[in-house]
């Protein structure tokens, strides 16, 4: 049965003859294969000049990286640099994440559960929250920043109130499904006992989604701190603002210290929400 | 005394539960047999009014039950306690809280948001659990007990409702056999020394004829036999059970016994 590959190669036009079909779909795809790559060839030099790349900006322009890269690396005057703001910065953009990520979480808890199926079974008053939640997660917590700026002026309210403004509607969505998800025969359990619907969902529902709850929560928290530091170069204040200020005046070795502390802190609130969410999703709640 | 009267309960065209008249003396030990499909679960369901009759009455002390709604119903069921096959606990809440939710229908909107419960119902709920022989788990999670420990927890909470009625939905069909001689005798305690009237599902004939004082066979809906266990004859307990009859009628119908059957089907397979 088996052919050494020297044997096959005497044999192709035999096989050719006999199997056309074979070697035409090899050279089908083949072709194929070639077009889609000279498609992306034309398409990228297409962009490259759309955008006016060319080779000697890019090279110049990593060559300026370079020299930013240097002058991030090696810290200078370290002695003189703004400590105090910066951790002035730093502590009001973790407070603008918490604060707007609590209040965000603690109103999506009530607005979840009016807009889960399983519990608010009337269509017409669950779809106006249904399509809120839409409203206002569609809308990205910078453009609801730059709103609230307007609204309230420059500083960290405008950020608490866009953090808060866009995760009730992503965290309300989230938790409305975690409410659709839950298991009812526990439900139905407290309902035996002749609890009334609050009792219900209080006992037999909220046990079930509290971890959920909790650990979305936190997940944001961590994630709004990043995008706290984006709000602040848009004027809601903070580390963000000291960030902006420090690139403006090309300070790179402050902007390297700032960068370097906001990982740092990303990376801490990281470890504790897992250390937090273990512990709550492990441990018997009431 | 509580009394159906012609219930009905129809789901899209059919009749799960077909003109049902029945009564229960207090302090009764009532055993419902019938093969699966045979309405034992509707008919419990609609005595908590888990579930609404289509037609007919529930009345109990010349209360009309099937008429009930809103703080009446819930008072009714507080009443008239349910356990299920599958325990329905909350698992993530301890042994000891889900004891206590068969004090919600006497709290209030603040009391039970916040979980308060007093000393005096923690008190309750462990004296419960004692005497199911359970206090050392209270603090567990739910979820970590055992299926008979976990009916034991349902039968304790449904005792700090201060029931008149225990209704059981077939409380040992997912249970080993030792574990479900323990929640049957469970059940007769209550009901021998609280006079609690028990109404209970079972799937078999001789779980029903060990611990229960009448027995109600159902077919179809229907009531098809009520009287004294010992008056249940081979021939009628035949006519609750249609073709199913062997199965439900062999002592220890346990998962086990059946294993016979699932090993003698690779037999088809000739050996070649
Ligand atoms: N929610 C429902 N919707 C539609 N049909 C239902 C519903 N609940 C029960 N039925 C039907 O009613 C009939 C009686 O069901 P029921 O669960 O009361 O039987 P059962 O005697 O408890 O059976 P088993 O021993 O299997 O638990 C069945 O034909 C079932 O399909
Ligand atoms: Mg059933």
């Amino acid at each position: 049965m088996s052919m050494t590959l020297a044997a096959a190669g005497t044999a192709v036009p035999a096989a050719r003859e006999r199997h056309p079909e074979v070697f035409a779909a090899a050279a089908r795809r083949k072709r194929r294969f070639q077009i889609a790559l000279l498609v992306l060839a034309a398409y990228l030099a297409w962009s490259c000049w759309l955008f006016e790349i060319t080779p000697a900006r890019v090279f110049g322009g990593l060559d300026k990286m370079a020299v930013v890269l240097r002058q991030m690396l090696v810290w200078k005057d370290m002695a003189s640099w703004d400590y105090a703001g910066i951790f002035e910065g730093l502590a009001q953009t973790l407070a603008m994440a918490f604060l707007g990520t609590l209040v965000a979480a603690l109103v999506a808890v009530p607005l979840g559960f009016l807009g889960a199926r399983n519990v608010n079974g009337v269509k017409l008053l669950r779809w106006p929250v249904r399509r809120l939640f839409d409203l206002l997660r569609g809308i990205d917590t910078l453009v609801w920043a730059l709103v609230f700026v307007r609204a309230v002026g420059l500083g960290p309210l405008a950020g608490v109130l866009a953090i808060m403004t866009s995760d009730t509607g992503t965290l309300g969505k989230l938790y409305a499904e975690a409410v659709e998800n839950v298991d009812r025969k526990p439900m139905e359990g407290v309902r035996a006992t002749g609890a009334n619907a609050f009792q219900e969902l209080r006992f037999g529902a909220l046990p079930q989604v509290l971890p959920v709850f909790l650990s979305q929560a936190l997940y944001f928290f961590e994630s709004n701190t990043r995008s706290a530091t984006v709000l602040g170069v848009v004027g809601a204040g903070g580390i963000g603002l000291q960030l902006s200020d420090r690139i403006r005046v090309q300070y790179w070795d402050q902007a390297c210290f700032i960068i370097v502390l906001i990982l740092l802190t990303v990376a801490i609130i990281d470890l504790l929400s897992r250390k937090i969410r273990e512990r709550f999703i492990g441990a018997p709640g009431t | 005394m509580l009394t159906l009267d012609n219930l009905t309960k129809s789901f899209q065209g059919v009749r799960a539960v077909d003109g049902v008249s029945l009564s229960f003396e207090p302090g009764q030990m009532v055993g419902v047999i019938g093969a699966s499909g045979a309405g034992k679960s509707t008919m419990l369901r609609l005595v908590n009014r888990l579930s609404d009759p289509t037609g007919g009455r529930i009345v109990c002390q010349g209360l009309e039950v099937s008429a009930l709604r809103g703080r009446a119903l819930m008072a009714w069921r507080a009443r008239c306690a349910m356990i299920f096959q599958q325990f329905n606990l909350v698992g993530r809440l301890d042994v000891l809280t889900n004891v206590l939710l068969g004090r919600l229908n006497k709290h209030g909107f603040a009391t039970s948001m916040l979980g308060r419960f007093s000393d005096a119902e923690r008190t309750m709920a462990l004296e419960a659990l004692d005497h199911l022989g359970l206090a050392q788990t209270a603090l567990q999670r739910a979820d970590t007990l055992s299926g008979g420990q976990q009916q034991r927890v349902a039968i304790a909470k449904a005792l700090l409702q201060e029931p008149e009625i225990l209704l059981a939905d077939e409380p040992i069909a997912s249970l080993d056999p030792r574990n479900a001689q323990t929640v049957m005798e469970a059940l007769r305690r209550i009901n021998r020394e609280q006079g609690i009237t028990v109404l209970c599902n079972l799937h078999t004939l001789d779980t029903a004829r060990a611990y229960c004082d009448r027995i109600v066979g159902m077919r179809q809906g229907r009531v098809v036999f009520d009287g004294p266990a010992a008056a249940l004859s081979d021939r009628q307990a035949r006519e609750i059970y249609g073709v199913a009859f062997d199965e439900a009628f062999h002592e220890a119908m346990t998962s086990t016994s059946l294993a016979p059957a699932v090993e003698r089907a690779p037999a088809l397979a000739p050996a070649a």
